[in-house]
């Protein structure tokens, strides 16, 4: 819809509530790639600069509820406005547990910092950490400009983002049968991973919102997936 | 959800009660209505919306014939209610008004007390054999119009006496007093308080119980909130026809998604 509503004070708070959106989520992939290389670089002050930098993303989310509720209560919005309102609702929730997620990252990145490195794991997580925040950049320029194709395009590549956690989960598990020792630092490295694993996951439920907004039905469930690693343990073990 | 689905379920499975096809109506020249075919469904309430001069109201009064007296008025089509064509000549057009009431956007009681006006349908058409049973259907037609308990003590006070929204719901009374099958509401609501609309509002959900109601209204949110199907009228087309919830959420028009969202169309 690129026709303006008769009210112009109707789009100005559609524009407001969207430029929230763009805002916060400029703000998430920062906080993504920053505790990543805290991690990766064992920088404490940039792991603790993502920890504070949380409570403005919270705030925002905060912001951008109440004035969808405004907005919705004030306007009655309809069709492709009632649908913006209900997504711009949807993908702050997403775009709020992504940053909660960094934040838990960039926490124990400053554990790690203090225990011995686990092989390439650092780099590992940082290249699958620039994957998940290019995905979600990918997922707001979709909604931006209403694109479906880019939107679809994100939601097939979160089976990457999943083969990279399933190789880190074995290569972790390898480092603990290796030496228990290694076994602290291997489990605050696959909570991280598997934490980037479900920031893909937000990612492409953003991307699935953007689809919803623009034609009015959810894409169907079939999306290609990755083998799972569920049931990892049951031959070896 | 459960609600929803049981909506969808009640469209399919509901009878047609008002069927027009290829309905055309002319006002001298003017070609006011275009090619429409609609059909009512039986027990179920449909909203016919659209901006000023979209032919919403006429194609309302081509229901129960209202149109008859415009001179200029012409319609053409097939326009059937329970498969019986309306427009035939054999069709007495006051008995046909008497299945198929009207309620007009300005409350119009006549000027007599509030027990003659509901008693003047079935008055006229000899529906009650004794004072007993027009007591009852006086009664009977007040109360289902939500108005009985205000007026119970003042029958025989003039009608014109009541507030704005007694006297809307005293033409509904009137207009259900002859038991017709189908109800036609103009804008009803649109001279009436918010709480005098929702009275009549709820009075409609109600009355789909036994008719089916078609209202035309220029208040989007009350098309969404009383009826199950909504028509979108633009310039004498019928853009979209479809279950509100569709219309309201997803409509397959431009010109529908246009006027609902308050964009110029």
């Amino acid at each position: 819809m690129s026709e303006r509503h008769i009210l112009s004070a109707f789009d100005r708070d559609l524009e407001a509530i969207q430029a929230m959106i763009v805002k916060m989520g400029g703000m998430v992939e920062t906080a993504i790639l920053d505790a990543a290389q805290a991690l990766d670089t064992r920088d404490e002050d940039l792991a603790e600069r993502v920890r504070q930098g949380d409570k403005a993303i919270d705030a925002l989310e905060e912001r951008i509820n109440e004035e969808s509720a405004r907005l919705i209560a004030l306007r009655a919005p309809t069709a492709s406005d009632l649908r913006t309102v209900l997504s711009v609702m949807k993908i702050a929730a997403s775009l709020e547990r992504v940053a909660d997620y960094a934040k838990n990252m960039a926490k124990r990145a400053n554990v790690l910092g203090q225990m011995t490195a686990i092989g390439g794991a650092g780099g590992s997580l940082r290249r699958m950490s620039k994957a998940v925040a290019e995905m979600l950049g990918h997922a707001l320029d979709a909604y931006i400009h209403r694109d479906v194709a880019l939107a679809e395009d994100v939601r097939n590549r979160d089976k990457d983002i999943d083969q990279m956690y399933n190789a880190l989960f074995r290569e972790f598990l390898t480092h603990m049968m290796e030496d228990p020792r290694n076994i602290t630092a291997c489990m605050h490295l696959h909570f991280i991973a598997k934490n980037i694993e479900r920031m893909g996951d937000h990612a492409t439920s953003i991307a699935e919102q953007v689809i919803y907004l623009v034609t009015g039905s959810f894409p169907d469930e079939a999306r290609p997936k990755a083998e799972s690693v569920t049931n990892v343990g049951v031959k070896e073990l | 959800m459960n609600d929803m689905t049981r909506r969808e379920a009640e469209i399919t499975a509901t009878a047609i009660k008002i069927s027009a096809r290829n309905a055309q109506v002319y006002y001298g020249d003017n070609h006011a209505i275009k090619d429409v075919d609609v059909d009512i469904h039986d027990r179920m309430v449909t909203a016919f919306i659209g901006p000023s001069g979209c032919g919403k109201s006429t194609f309302l009064r081509c229901l129960n014939r209202m149109n008859d007296t415009i001179p200029s008025c012409r319609v053409e089509g097939r326009i059937t209610l329970d498969g019986e064509d309306i427009y035939d000549k054999r069709v007495d057009p006051v008995q046909l008004r008497a299945k198929v009431g009207m309620v007009f956007q300005k409350p119009n009681p006549f000027p007599k007390s509030i027990f003659d006006n509901v008693a003047y349908g079935p008055r006229i058409h000899g529906l009650t054999r004794s004072k007993a049973e027009l007591d009852e259907v006086v009664e009977t037609s007040l109360r289902r119009a939500a108005l009985w308990k205000e007026v119970k003590d003042r029958l025989h006070q003039p009608g014109t006496g009541l507030s704005g929204g007694q006297q809307q719901r005293l033409c509904i009374a009137r207009a259900i007093a002859t038991s017709p099958e189908v109800l036609l509401m103009d804008e009803p609501c649109s001279a009436l308080d918010p709480i005098a609309t929702a009275q009549v509002e709820e009075l409609i959900d109600e009355l789909r119980a036994q008719f089916s109601v078609v209202i035309v209204t220029h208040s989007m949110q009350q098309a969404a909130r009383v009826s199950q199907r909504t028509a979108f009228f633009h310039l004498g087309n019928l853009v979209e026809f479809g279950e509100t919830t569709q219309i309201f959420t997803k409509p397959r028009d431009p010109r529908t998604e246009s006027y609902i969202t308050g964009r110029i169309g």
